[in-house]
């Protein structure tokens, strides 16, 4: 039991310390910069526990969420789909292609639109680890350079008379509008007319889904294996290549889905203005998420309010890309808090076996190896 | 008589948990050579990691050439004269042999690098002792002997005068072993003293002027090697008498468990590593592999459990049913147990709980699994069984495998590749690295299961190991089988020259 107790300590006395140093160093700055930090953090808060706001966030909350299992799930077996981006988008512009170009009755319509999305991500995921797997071309670099790609391709197709058109009274630029049949309603909220998008629910779907594939399953352990030791893996009969491909479109697919909560909650259309940049927030969130499904809630929550409530800065001229700035310091404070986290817990560790060995007769002094 | 190089006295290091070294006292007389024998975890190494200044001892003096100093960190031992060659090799491989063995001493003239002093000081000291290296060789283009004299070089170019080597013979070869004596040898001749660390006996009894042996991180006893025989330093270092490891002299009869074919298998060069290798098991036999390091035997091994492809034709039957279309995971399902050379690499998983180590390998199987789904309180279970039976050290299967010691982790490995009784097992170097009473426990557990009838592949640098253990003995030399002899009818000299291929390769 005090192990358990200990463990959790220190799981979360990482994060926690690493949200805390960012927080200093994001008043420092604005101290520097003339604004009062308790003042900005404080109108932060205010803002976000508005129902308006709350609701914006949640939203924001489950797209972060969704992307970062895409992102987990190749990190457990330390293979980087940095790519989530391209396939996001490739994935949302197809989704609404094809839900613009049909209509068909509704459970059917959103069916549809949800799997082109998947098989579009999966697709541009898999290219990369082909690339991988038959050419040795690391999945990092492919994948970034494929997000290019997608940009460029999605930009492409999104011209008036290829695959979008002008919308209406407007300069916006947005592919045929998705009818009635392939939307999904949003949840309702008490306090405002925002909904939550109904496709949330896909996020804890999935956390829960991840959770028990990875420490359940066979499957899961071997990718847990792969990640830990490739070269015993590889030993115990889990083909590499094999699970490296299987990961990588699943990872793929996820981030293909990743967009449909706003397209078919809210956008009902791909334009110009469809959010962008999500994905890439993603990573640093399963990172500090520790790719952990309840981690990763928490950390898309706090990205989430970052992100929404710092629009109220702007309002009392406090520049708002303040959060950026306590988003990027997260993440960096934050890889170097696990790193030393895990050393203390591994030496931690070895004292205590050497202890509780003690007083067994036989037992050798356990630290005195090289 | 002069002071004596080293003296430790009442040296006492506490790490959190453990008594790394307790009231330790080491003499080193000047110009000697001085060896420390003691199991892992003895305590060797924090001594001389002491003596080097990377750790300061809790109680206890030390004094270098008669003087009671201070040491705070290596550049203070280095000032003293005492220097330190390690295990693992810490040279810069884009360098050259001159520029690694200066690095941090450079010589210079007016400011500048002076690079013709630097060689020819090196070139000098390399001749002084017999320590001959092209001193504008690139290091990664060395050998393993070369790369430990440039080491060596190095401490001796800062003016050394007691040297450290901390297990030098580990990764040589036998002559390069041989080489490095007779260096040794002359260092001594000019008045260097040397402080020798070692599992290997016979090597110490051969080159040691005084020995120490430590137990449990207390000097047992400093002996003469010419009044002990290795049989009785084995028995100091472990404190109980060694249960001697005799071949037996056994019928063989049951059926073959395992037969390879015409296997021919390549290397990560491309070229022929394994050639065109025939050999079976019977249940309940042990055949042992003799050989060099680098002979094929790994990259038999690898293509005998599927993991490194063998060419077309070779065939490996398991139980009379061919598996040489099979990829690994199959082969293991049919009843191929492997324990891998590499323990921290291959056989375990060092940052997850002894339980899914146990699972390791066999993740698909009762009782680790249910269909698609991890059996957790089966698997714990079963961890719990191989802890109890096969004495593994652990206060729980919880905790992670890399705080065992090498010795528990391997006896959990053993463990697992016997579970379930499978007909077949691979055992390369199993004891490699362990404590002698793990040792010993993995010994008679091998024996135990072969009487049961596990028939047994068994690779071995230790000759003692293969030849007390085995029935049999196939001698791999350049990728064949160049010998076959019964283990009771094995001597070091019949064994040895089918090594080094004095049979000829067509044998």
């Amino acid at each position: 039991m005090m192990h358990i107790l200990r463990k959790a300590t220190g799981t979360f006395a990482a994060p926690v310390l690493a949200l805390a140093f960012s927080l200093l160093i994001t008043s420092i700055i604005l101290l520097a910069s003339g604004h009062q930090p308790l003042q900005a953090i404080g109108q932060m808060v205010d803002y976000a526990a508005q129902p308006n706001t709350f609701v914006l966030m949640l939203n924001q909350t489950a797209i972060y969420y969704i992307v970062a299992i895409a992102v987990a799930v190749g990190f457990r077996m330390n293979l980087f789909n940095i790519g989530v981006e391209g396939q996001y988008r490739m994935g949302a512009m197809a989704g609404a292609v094809v839900g613009g170009a049909i209509d068909i009755p509704a459970p059917w319509h959103v069916l549809a639109i949800v799997a082109t999305s998947m098989v579009v991500g999966a697709i541009w995921a898999g290219i990369a680890v082909l690339l991988k797997v038959f050419r040795g071309v690391s999945e990092i670099i492919s994948t970034i350079m494929l997000n290019y790609i997608a940009i460029g391709v999605v930009a492409y197709f999104l011209q008036p008379g290829r695959l979008a058109e002008v919308i209406q009274g407007s300069n916006n630029i947005g592919t045929p509008p998705i009818g009635e049949s392939g939307q999904v309603p949003g949840i309702p909220f008490p306090g405002t007319n925002g909904t939550i998008f109904g496709l949330a629910i896909v996020a804890v779907v999935l956390g829960v889904g991840y959770w028990f594939a990875v420490n359940r399953t066979v499957f899961g352990f071997e990718l847990r294996a792969t990640g830990a030791s490739e070269p015993a893996a590889v030993v115990s009969g889990v083909n590499v290549r094999r699970m490296a491909i299987i990961v990588m479109v699943i990872s793929g697919a996820i981030a293909g889905f990743s967009g449909l909560p706003q397209l078919l909650g809210a956008s009902y259309t791909y334009s110009l203005d469809f959010p962008s940049g999500v994905a890439f927030t993603a990573i640093a969130i399963a990172i500090l998420g520790r790719n952990h499904p309840v981690g990763i809630a928490f950390s898309a929550f706090l990205f989430a309010f970052l992100t929404s409530a710092s629009q109220v800065l702007e309002l009392n001229d406090v520049p708002k890309e303040v959060a950026n700035i306590t988003q990027g310091v997260i993440v960096l404070s934050v890889v170097i808090a696990y790193e030393l986290a895990r050393r203390r817990e591994l030496v931690r560790e070895r004292k205590s076996v050497s202890q509780r060995l003690e007083g067994s007769a036989a037992s050798t002094p356990v630290g005195a190896q090289s | 008589m002069n002071a004596p190089a080293v003296e430790l006295h009442g040296i006492t290091k506490r790490f959190p948990g453990v008594v790394a070294n307790q009231d330790v006292a080491l003499t080193v007389r000047a110009g000697t050579i001085h060896a420390i024998v003691g199991e892992n975890g003895a305590g060797k190494s924090t001594l001389m990691k002491i003596l080097y200044g990377l750790i300061t001892p809790d109680e206890g003096t030390i004094a270098i050439d008669g003087q009671t100093v201070d040491l705070g960190s290596p550049s203070d031992a280095i000032g003293l004269g005492v220097g330190m060659v390690h295990q693992h090799f810490k040279l810069a491989d884009n360098l050259t042999v001159w520029e690694n063995v200066v690095l941090g001493a450079e010589p210079t003239r007016n400011g500048m690098l002076d690079t013709e002093q630097a060689r020819a000081r090196i070139r000098a000291i390399g001749e002084r002792h017999g320590l001959g290296v092209d001193t504008d060789a690139l290091v990664e283009n060395l050998g393993v002997g070369d790369r430990q004299r440039v080491e060596i070089l190095k401490v001796l170019f800062r003016g050394v005068r007691t040297l450290i080597l901390d297990e030098p013979t580990a990764v040589l070869v036998p002559q390069e072993v041989t080489e490095l004596f007779s260096s040794l040898q002359e260092m001594k001749a000019e008045g260097i003293s040397i402080v020798f660390i070692s599992h290997k006996l016979d090597e110490v009894l051969a080159i040691a002027d005084d020995i120490t042996v430590l137990r449990r991180g207390r000097t047992v006893a400093s002996v003469d090697p010419n009044e002990v025989t290795s049989r009785k330093l084995a028995e100091l270092m472990v404190g109980t008498d060694l249960g001697h490891l005799e071949p037996q002299d056994r019928e063989i009869t049951g059926r073959a468990v395992a037969e390879l074919v015409n296997l021919s298998v390549d290397g990560e060069d491309g070229r022929a590593a394994v050639r065109d290798v025939s050999l079976t098991v019977h249940a309940g036999e042990i055949v042992g592999i003799a050989g060099v390091e680098g002979n094929g035997q790994t990259e038999l091994v690898e293509a005998v459990i599927g993991v490194r492809e063998a060419r077309a034709g070779g065939i490996v039957r398991l139980d009379g049913v061919d598996v040489s279309r099979l990829n690994t995971r199959k082969r293991r399902e049919a009843g191929i147990a492997y324990i891998p050379e590499d323990r921290t690499r291959h056989g375990s998983l060092g940052s997850a709980p002894l339980w899914e180590n146990r699972m390791l390998g066999h993740q698909t199987k009762a009782p680790n699994a249910r269909g698609p789904l991890i059996d957790r309180a089966g698997a714990r279970a079963d961890t719990e069984r191989i802890v109890h039976d096969f004495d593994v050290r652990t206060p729980s299967v919880d905790v992670n495998m890399s705080s065992l010691s090498g010795g528990n982790q391997q006896k959990l490995i053993v463990g697992r590749e016997m579970s379930g009784k499978p007909p077949f097992l691979i055992a390369s170097h199993p004891t490699r690295g362990v404590d002698i009473g793990a040792q010993n426990a993995i010994w008679t557990e091998l024996r135990a299961a072969r009487d049961e009838g596990l028939g047994v592949l068994l690779l071995s640098a230790d000759l003692d190991e293969l030849v007390g253990l085995s029935d049999r003995i196939l001698v791999m030399y350049r990728g064949a089988i160049v010998a076959e002899m019964k283990s009771i009818d094995a001597t070091p000299q019949s064994l040895g020259a089918a090594m080094t291929g004095a049979n000829g390769e067509a044998a």
